[in-house]
């Protein structure tokens, strides 16, 4: 998950095992609202690692991956702004 | 058309209650992501970047006005009011719930429909010529030869885990429209003193490595087609390499072994086979034949209506094309209507035109793989209203073989592999070439766009090929000319470095110069590719004393 990571912050994303909605962790719990996400500093990778994995083995999200973010708290690959912002067309 | 036997909707029905099971238990946590995984795939069912997709097979992209309707309903119970027609002629949807899956394969099942083998390392969905049995240049009608082929290939014990996926595709006659010489196997029905038989070729094949098939076989008699086929798949399926996914089709098999050495592997695995159990006896053939008789039978007295619509003349003449009986016209119902996604249908025009084809088509649909429909039995005289009921819903665009036809995969907006987005290249192409009388005089061309390198867009056999890479987090798009799919298959040849997203339209539009001013009379774009080469081209692209 976290094997090719640049940069120094991050939101924890993945789909919704049920619906495949695209959901962000907040904290305590997994949402669609981006702007309820969790900024993640690298040096906390590993523990927000262990994080996902529980939520997978209770079959409440599939696919974790990690975020990056600019310096400016915006997401940085187009891949990910899709992911949040739907398609663009 | 085909029509389900018992055992068949048994298999499906059972198909479903399966999945439903599977589903029930990966939500309770019975079953791991990695353990469902497979389970899901094998009923057409993948994960994207913002939902799970659904893709729902079309057998040889033939579809009854009910299978329409029904596809309509589930994008609009279950999905977003859409389906996307692909370029194996099947339909994906792209928002679809995970515990609303097993409902609609179950209603897909009611109307004798299913997702069994869109997806994984089997057999895929069987291609064809989307004018089969309509057409006055073929041998005789393929359809029944890929029905054959599906129920021989469906839930085969020996081929549901292939070192990779593997693509068929059949043709019966000279002019290709199914992009048969870049599949795993192509058939091509010929008829040889007086005995129809098949052609085979082996190893075409898109992706990472494209290659153009090679003729193995120069006529196969058709009773002896499925041993034949499976003495393919036997030898594919022992010596195909498993250790490296992008090495593994039977392509680079071929390439690995030499031809001579493949072909002499499957005759000797043939002569084993032959006159075994899958030989094809005469009343079998005849019985599926019997599925495939056209609606209609003789030829009749129907005229095209003549107004003074221009729209209507342009249209007549653009996208619509001789039925082999006459009186009769097969219709190509674009959807590529300017702005919209290549091969994208919402449920009302969905809904609408099996209505269409209900009243005026036998009721049947096909599915093009260059994500276009046909409505293939219109009377002559029918055509003026349905051109105008096809116009109320945005699919009489005049553009069928235009250059604002274009073949595109979905690209970044949904898929999880993409590199780059592709329909938003499609839209612009569209916006930019959109006037009527500049696609006219372009004429002839193919532009076909991937999102990476899988090619799912077959931008290596475009005459103009657009594949989407990720430079440095940067969209790129590398430009290839001079592909085919069709009977003169070939691979485009890359024309030089890639282009920004901003500069691709007007690199688009220097190559479309280029052609013209290269341009004899009235020749298409790959005559005048083929004739003065890539040098010219790559000059007005790249040489910056050019303005
Ligand atoms: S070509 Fe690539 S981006 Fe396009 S649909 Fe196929 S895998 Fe996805």
């Amino acid at each position: 998950m976290a094997k090719k990571l640049k940069g120094d912050s991050f939101f924890l994303s993945a789909n919704d095992l049920k619906t495949g909605s695209v959901v962000y962790y907040n904290g305590d719990d997994w949402s669609e609202k981006v702007d309820k996400a969790k900024k993640i500093n690298r040096s906390e990778i590993e523990e927000y690692e262990n994080i996902a994995k529980k939520f997978e083995d209770e079959c409440i999200i599939i696919s974790p991956l990690f975020v990056e973010l600019n310096d400016d708290g915006t997401i940085k690959k187009l891949r990910d702004i899709i992911r949040k912002n739907g398609t663009t067309f | 058309m085909y029509q389900y036997s018992d055992k068949d909707k048994q298999i499906v029905k059972n198909r479903t209650r399966e999945f439903l099971s599977q589903v029930k238990r990966r939500i309770d946590g019975n079953l791991t992501e990695e353990e469902f995984k497979p389970l899901r795939l094998m009923n057409g069912l993948y994960l994207q970047l913002h939902a799970y997709m659904l893709r729902v097979a079309i057998p040889y992209g033939e579809l009854s006005h009910i299978q329409l309707n029904k596809l309509a309903e589930i994008s609009e119970k279950y999905d977003k009011g859409y389906g996307h027609f692909t370029t194996r002629q099947n339909i994906q949807f792209n928002w679809p719930k995970l515990e609303d899956v097993p409902k609609i394969l179950n209603e897909l099942a009611d109307v004798e429909m299913h997702a069994i083998q869109t997806s994984g390392n089997c057999i895929r969905n069987i291609s064809c010529d989307h004018l089969a049995g309509i057409n006055n240049e073929e041998v005789e009608d393929p359809r029944p030869w890929c029905e054959i082929i599906r129920k021989w290939s469906t839930f085969h014990p020996e081929f549901s885990y292939l070192p990779r996926k593997f693509k068929i595709a059949v043709i019966a006659s000279e002019k290709d429209r199914a992009a048969m010489k870049v599949h795993d196997i192509g058939l091509k029905l010929i008829k040889k003193r007086n005995e129809t038989g098949f052609e085979v070729y082996v190893g075409g094949g898109q992706g990472r490595s494209p290659f153009i098939a090679k003729k193995i076989n120069n006529f196969v008699k058709k009773r002896d087609l499925l041993n034949y086929l499976e003495a393919i798949l036997s030898i594919y399926n022992e010596m195909g390499r498993r250790d490296n996914i992008y090495k593994a089709r039977i392509k680079i098999l071929i390439n690995e072994l030499g031809e001579e050495k493949l072909k002499s592997l499957i005759e000797s695995k043939f002569k084993k086979f032959a006159d075994k159990n899958l030989l094809l006896e005469e009343d079998e053939i005849k019985k599926i034949k019997n599925y495939f008789k056209l609606p209609i039978n003789n030829p009749i007295k129907s005229s095209i209506p003549v107004k003074k619509n221009k729209e209507y003349n342009i249209w007549l003449n653009q996208n619509v094309i001789k039925h082999k009986l006459a009186g009769y016209s097969i219709i190509m119902v674009s959807l590529k209507h300017y702005n919209q996604p290549p091969g994208d249908a919402t449920a009302e025009q969905m809904k609408k035109l099996s209505i269409i084809a209900k009243q005026y088509s036998h009721g049947e649909i096909r599915v093009t793989h260059e994500q276009n429909l046909v409505l293939p039995h219109i009377k002559n005289s029918d055509l003026f209203s349905v051109w105008n009921k096809l116009s109320a819903l945005k699919l009489a665009t005049p553009n069928i073989g235009l250059i604002t036809d274009t073949i595109c995969c979905p690209g970044m907006d949904y898929c999880a592999l993409a590199t780059a987005r592709s329909i938003p290249i499609s839209q612009k192409i569209s916006q930019h070439f959109k006037d009527q009388s500049i696609q006219d005089k372009i004429g002839n061309i193919k532009i076909k766009i991937s999102g990476c390198i899988n090619a799912c867009g077959h931008h290596h056999v475009g005459n103009i090929g657009i594949l989407g890479l990720d430079r440095n987090g940067e969209e790129s798009y590398q430009i290839s000319l001079g592909g085919s799919a069709d009977e003169k298959t070939s691979i485009g040849k890359i024309v030089g470095p890639s282009f920004s997203e901003k500069e691709l339209i007007k690199a688009i539009q220097t190559i479309i110069e280029t052609f013209e001013k290269n341009k004899k009379n009235n020749e298409d774009f790959l005559s005048v590719f083929n004739r003065v080469g890539i040098d010219p081209f790559k000059k007005d692209l790249y040489d910056k004393s050019n303005p």
